[in-house]
């Protein structure tokens, strides 16, 4: 048995109830030293958590200032029993200790050999467990653990099922955070109190059974940390009676009060001193950090979450108030009525009876969460799933954002941004000054990563400067603007929570832009803006989520704006390190879906819609081609002789369709020739006539000129024409060539000047210019080195048509 | 258990219950298949129960569902699925709120609401099957006329409705396919679900509806041309969204069943169907009705059809059908692909387009799927 100085207090972390039974007993107890379960690393920053700026949620972070990917997070929410411990002890003045094994040794003794957190996983959570992960009172919903070692990992787990429940954490929640008694709803303060003590010994019981049931499994880290944290805990206690407090509150996770019990026992003391001498150290420091509702929940990876931070939260506070399950549904209501929901008093009347006639059913004195959602849906939403998932985000999880005093020391982040500053030798300064760099330069290529990372976590030190003349052209070179704001310091504190160096924090809130992002289109121009800044997780993760969107996106439109990009990621990805089977799965998933839906987008568009697919059609052309994969390209050429095939097609499209199946060599040239008569026939409407031409020949007039094919099949058909034809077509004719500059037109009038009369023939050599007879070769000596230099040396096919003149 | 609505057994509210033996109809209200059930819970049953409940909740839901009970009587599953979702419409109906079951076609809709009436009054029979021409006189009361002009107006010449009835007994009345009845005369409904009372105007009268009155309605949410409800019928009503069943083996197991039955039926003379067939069309739907691949790594556009249970049966009867006449007897990958075609194209742009990217990205990489996508892309 503990000594009577010595109360135990076994709590769930971030356990209203818990929180609130632990008030209540620390109220009675008035207890002249607290014991917490936490890092004593943290023990001179404690006292800020009085601080009035002070806000909850927030972390306690702890980590190696040489290494600070290495860190731990010690998250606190107001109702968090840990928070409600440290404010009582603060303001009732009693001593405030934190008695687990300090960070700095277990860093020392569990991450020697642990070079890197594993990329994946969300941020600061996966770059370290939460001490209490593995702490089955926290229920870690961790990614199914084998179930050998889910024994001890969630015991709770068993207890729960052997009360016929499915969910330890449902469990718990109703037999421990959501009493009556523990939440004040029904019962007096009075009672409260009595009830509270008598919570916490039936825990405590239930725990030492459950820790008899499930022996320390064999050798493992994990075994070997929790029985170092329980020696050391048990150390701190009995420092505390050595020093002769009267009475000591203790408040641990519930699965270690069986462990702490026994501080008398004199053996065990001399085996905890064994234990701890010489335990290795590593240096440390800690800072508060602000943290957010959606960390603490088990979705976003930490061990130690809660899926329901906001329903926890209304519990604490509405627990004084009373009405718990009306002021949820209140809130409810008014929150769809925000959203222009149909939400009624009567509709929330209708709500709390039916909730409490489930609670009923099941057999419970007090609506959990599960009924009161389960009602929500029957009465508001008339079995529309969205507003439900409105209700988790807002009210459920009830996202809020934490705030610590500015007096906290600094972020890790901050220094690393320091360090890579001194580093990269760019001091920040509040002048505006321009930043030209050569990305050749390994020292300016490392700059605009930095600059870049830093502007995807929201801090826009520099800002891209692309207008400005006398610039250096080439893609070797980066301009940008730099200023340094005395604000972006709480932009820092803020991206502090993604991470702890500007990589690791830039990668994993790219990740969370991406997986909130809206639009295919805001993916894409993530994605490159993620390329530039070197960060191939989130890149990879970008990937999948483009891979995903795309699959449900209707529009044709958006997911050929799309390829572009990934086709570039595809290209360089051995240079910059992306998975590139993944993205070369993706990008054939997105051509196959372009292809089914390439034809059917291309018909019944206004002409402004047809540019605006024409254009796509040719970035799509270009990527393809550039990556010249014949998987990729024969579904698309394929695609595209569809497009072209069927008269719905806009006209325009159907030309340039023609023209890329003609380049490439998809289609011959009689094919191309029989379709240009066929749409420059009499019978088609001449605005139709007139814009396949125009995409048939769009932009390609010196094409035209050199292309002799080409020319050829044009030649032939306006030759071919009648004269009453032709005069119809002359009109045809001028809009198409009106897209050319005037040297083009003028060069293609003399083209034609020239070969009258001669009928075009394929085994016509050389380029039309060849065959000019009156050039005046003295001067056009004059220009050859100069062509010599563009189109490369003598030699070469052109330059020496051109040298035999 | 099937989920599936059984064809062609939506009982004929004219046959009366206890007119015939119950051996001579088709098939038999809930109430009289499985009296011994009711019966049997009926006697372990001491929980409170509300006024004019022949169970308690409690019971009613077990019966529902399925379990057994303390004197070890094994009670039938009827529902196969969620016992949250039959929680939530048991507790609805002891608070007075009406029920509205939703749901696409073939999610056992009418099934649950059939037995929930059984359990809670004993009695299935008071429905009104809702169509386009459902009348009010249907909801509220008619009149025989002969007895009208004979004596004039009065309670005896009044024709009383399934849902007058109900409310005069103290029971659980049934509207069957609630949004097909044209929007004036779902609006009856209202003063009925709200006020618990049905007036009679031309009596000077009005029928207060006994203690245990309720009543619960089913509709489809994937049909078109519908008449939506009024956001002041709405509001009468609780919905419980009925789903599509939760894992492949269920349904591949109901569309088995379904198929052997209605192949004996109709007499068809194949080979029962392999079970491999019926696998991969049951995949294919559920697939496409997700939105994603079974391993959850692809996403795929959903088509406008509603791709149930209900359809995966039809496309194998027809694939037996097809083998058993046309083909050799077996069912293979041709018999079922023009289906399969027929089911999810049902518009023919967009969901032509869902089909054929389904098919290039899923279809043709899968192994021992090349006979279906073949199949397929012939019939595009």
């Amino acid at each position: 048995m503990p000594e009577p100085r010595v109360h135990l207090f076994g709590v769930r972390h971030h356990g209203p109830g818990s929180a609130r039974s632990l008030a209540a007993a620390l109220t009675a107890l008035k207890p002249d030293a607290v014991l917490i379960e936490g890092p004593p690393d943290a023990a001179d920053i404690l006292p800020l958590a009085a601080d009035k700026a002070m806000r909850p949620p927030v972390a306690l972070l702890i980590y190696d200032p040489d290494r600070p990917k290495r860190a731990v997070f010690y998250p606190f929410a107001v109702f968090s029993p840990e928070w409600t411990a440290i404010g009582y002890a603060l303001k009732a003045k009693a001593d405030l200790r934190f008695i687990d094994l300090p960070v700095s040794n277990r860093f020392a003794i569990f991450h020697e050999d642990e070079p890197e957190p594993e990329p994946e996983g969300e941020t600061p959570d996966a770059a370290d467990p939460e001490p209490d992960a593995a702490d089955p009172s926290a229920n870690g919903h961790t990614d199914a653990p084998p179930p050998a070692a889910d024994l001890r990992r969630d015991p709770l787990h068993y207890l729960a099922m052997a009360a016929g429940d499915a969910d330890g954490e449902r469990w718990w929640d109703r037999m421990v955070e959501s009493r009556r008694a523990s939440t004040g709803a029904s019962s007096g303060e009075g009672a409260g109190e009595g009830g509270a003590t008598a919570m916490f010994a039936a825990v405590h019981e239930a725990m030492a059974a459950l820790r008899a049931e499930f022996p320390k499994p064999p050798d493992s880290d994990e075994a070997r940390e929790e029985e170092l944290r329980e020696a050391h805990m048990r150390r701190a206690i009995r420092a505390a009676i050595k020093e002769g407090y009267g009475r000591i509150a203790v408040v641990c996770g519930a699965w270690h009060t069986p462990a702490l019990s026994d501080v008398a026992d004199k053996a065990l003391a001399a085996k905890d001193n064994d234990l701890l001498s010489g335990l290795p150290k590593v240096k440390t420091r800690s800072t508060w950090i602000p943290w957010t509702h959606s960390r603490l929940c088990a979705a976003g990876g930490y061990g130690a979450g809660v899926q329901s931070p906001g329903w926890y939260e209304h519990l604490w506070t509405c627990a004084d108030r009373g009405h718990i399950i009306e002021r949820w549904m209140t809130r409810v209501a008014r929150l769809l009525r925000e959203k222009d929901l149909d939400a009624s008093s009567a509709h929330i009347i209708e709500s709390v009876r039916l909730a409490e006639t489930l609670a009923t059913i099941r057999g419970r004195t007090l609506p959990g969460l599960d009924e009161l959602n389960e009602s929500t849906e029957a009465v508001f939403t008339f079995g529309n799933p969205l507003p439900l998932r409105l209700i988790h985000d807002k009210l459920i999880v009830g996202e809020v954002l934490g705030q610590v005093p500015a007096s906290a020391p600094a972020v890790p982040l901050q220094r690393d941004i320091e360090r890579l500053q001194t580093s990269l030798r760019l001091k920040p300064s509040a002048e505006d000054k321009p930043l030209d760099l050569d990305l050749r330069n390994a020292t300016d290529l490392a700059r605009s990563h930095l600059l870049h990372r830093l502007s995807i976590l929201n801090i826009e030190w520099g800002r891209p400067d692309n207008v400005g003349m006398g610039r250096k052209a080439g893609t070797f070179h980066e301009y940008w603007r730099l200023q340094w704001r005395p604000e972006f310091a709480i932009n820092i504190v803020e991206a502090g929570a993604w991470g702890n160096t500007v990589e690791e924090a830039a990668t994993a809130f790219a990740r969370h832009k991406a997986d909130t992002a809206p639009s295919l289109a805001a993916l894409t121009a993530q994605l490159d803006h993620v390329l530039l800044a070197q960060l191939p997780d989130a890149a990879d993760h970008l990937t999948a989520r483009i891979a995903s969107v795309a699959a449900v996106a209707s529009d044709v439109g958006v997911l050929m704006d799309a390829l572009p990009a990934l086709a570039r990621v595809s290209r360089y990805g051995n240079v910059r390190k992306t998975d590139a089977a993944m993205v070369d799965a993706v990008l054939s998933g997105l051509t196959a879906r372009i292809c089914v839906g390439l034809p059917p987008a291309c018909v019944n568009l206004s002409d402004d819609a047809a540019a605006e697919m024409l254009a796509r059609l040719n970035a799509v052309e270009d990527a393809l081609a550039t990556l010249a994969r014949p998987d990729l390209t024969d579904p698309w050429r394929e695609s595209l002789r569809r497009a072209a095939e069927a008269d719905t097609t806009h006209a325009r499209l159907r030309g340039r369709a023609w023209r890329i199946l003609l380049d490439t060599g998809a289609a011959t040239r009689d094919e191309a020739a029989t379709r240009m008569s066929l749409a420059l026939s009499r019978a088609v409407a001449p605005a139709h006539a007139a814009a396949w031409l125009e995409g048939f020949l769009a932009g390609s007039g010196l094409i035209l000129l050199h292309d002799r094919p080409l020319w050829d099949i044009l030649d032939a058909w306006v030759t071919s024409l009648k004269p009453e034809q032709f005069d119809e077509t002359v009109p045809l004719l001028r809009r198409a060539f009106s897209t050319f500059e005037r040297p083009e037109r003028r060069q293609m009038g003399e083209l034609v000047k020239r070969t009258t009369g001669v009928p075009p023939s394929p085994a016509a050599t050389g380029t039309p210019a060849a065959e000019s007879t009156d050039i005046d070769l003295t001067r056009a000596e004059l220009v050859l080195p100069t062509l010599d230099l563009i189109l490369g040396p003598p030699g070469s096919p052109q330059c020496s048509t051109l040298r035999t003149h | 258990m099937s989920k599936a609505k059984p064809s062609a057994a939506k009982p004929a509210p004219a046959a009366s219950p206890n007119g015939q033996p119950a051996a001579a109809v088709l098939r038999a209200p809930a109430e009289t298949l499985f009296a011994e059930e009711l019966a049997a819970l009926a006697a372990v049953d001491d929980r409170p129960r509300p006024p004019n409940w022949k169970l308690s909740p409690w019971a009613v839901v077990t019966y529902l569902v399925g379990g057994k009970l303390d004197n070890g009587f094994e009670v039938q599953p009827k529902y196969i699925g969620s016992r949250r979702l039959m929680e939530i419409a048991v507790a609805t109906l002891a608070t007075d709120r009406a029920l509205l079951l939703l749901g696409v076609p073939g999610t056992a809709k009418t099934w649950v609401s059939e037995h929930l009436a059984a359990a809670i009054s004993g009695d299935s029979s008071l429905l009104v099957q809702g169509t386009a021409g459902t009348a009010e006189e249907a909801i509220r009361y008619g009149w025989n006329y002969a007895q009208l002009l004979a004596r004039g107006p009065s309670r005896d010449a009044l024709v009383p409705s399934p849902v007058m009835r109900a409310m005069e007994d103290g029971k659980i009345a049934r509207v069957e396919e609630l949004t097909r009845i044209a929007a004036d005369v779902q609006d009856t409904l209202i003063t009925i679900l709200s006020e618990k009372t049905l007036p009679i105007p031309e009596l000077r009268d009005e029928v207060r509806a006994a203690k245990g009155f309720n009543l619960i309605a089913t509709a489809n949410d994937r049909d078109r041309g519908v008449n939506d409800l009024s956001s002041a019928l709405k509001r009468r009503f609780n919905t419980v969204v009925l789903p599509v069943p939760a894992t492949e083996e269920e349904e591949v197991e109901i569309v088995r069943r379904r198929v052997e039955s209605a192949g004996r039926a109709l007499e068809i003379p194949a080979e029962p169907p392999a079970l491999q067939e019926i696998r991969r069309v049951v995949t294919i739907f559920r697939e496409l009705r997700d939105g994603k691949t079974t391993d959850g790594k692809t996403k795929l556009k959903s088509p406008s059809g509603t791709l149930s249970t209900a359809e995966a049966i039809s496309v194998i009867t027809n694939g037996l059908a097809l083998a058993a006449h046309f083909g050799d007897g077996n069912l293979r990958a041709a018999d079922v692909a023009s289906g399969i075609v027929g089911a999810v194209v049902k518009d023919p742009v967009q969901d032509r387009i869902v089909w054929q990217e389904y098919l290039e990205t899923v279809v043709k990489e899968r192994d021992g799927w090349k006979d279906l996508y073949r199949a397929s892309r012939e019939l595009l």
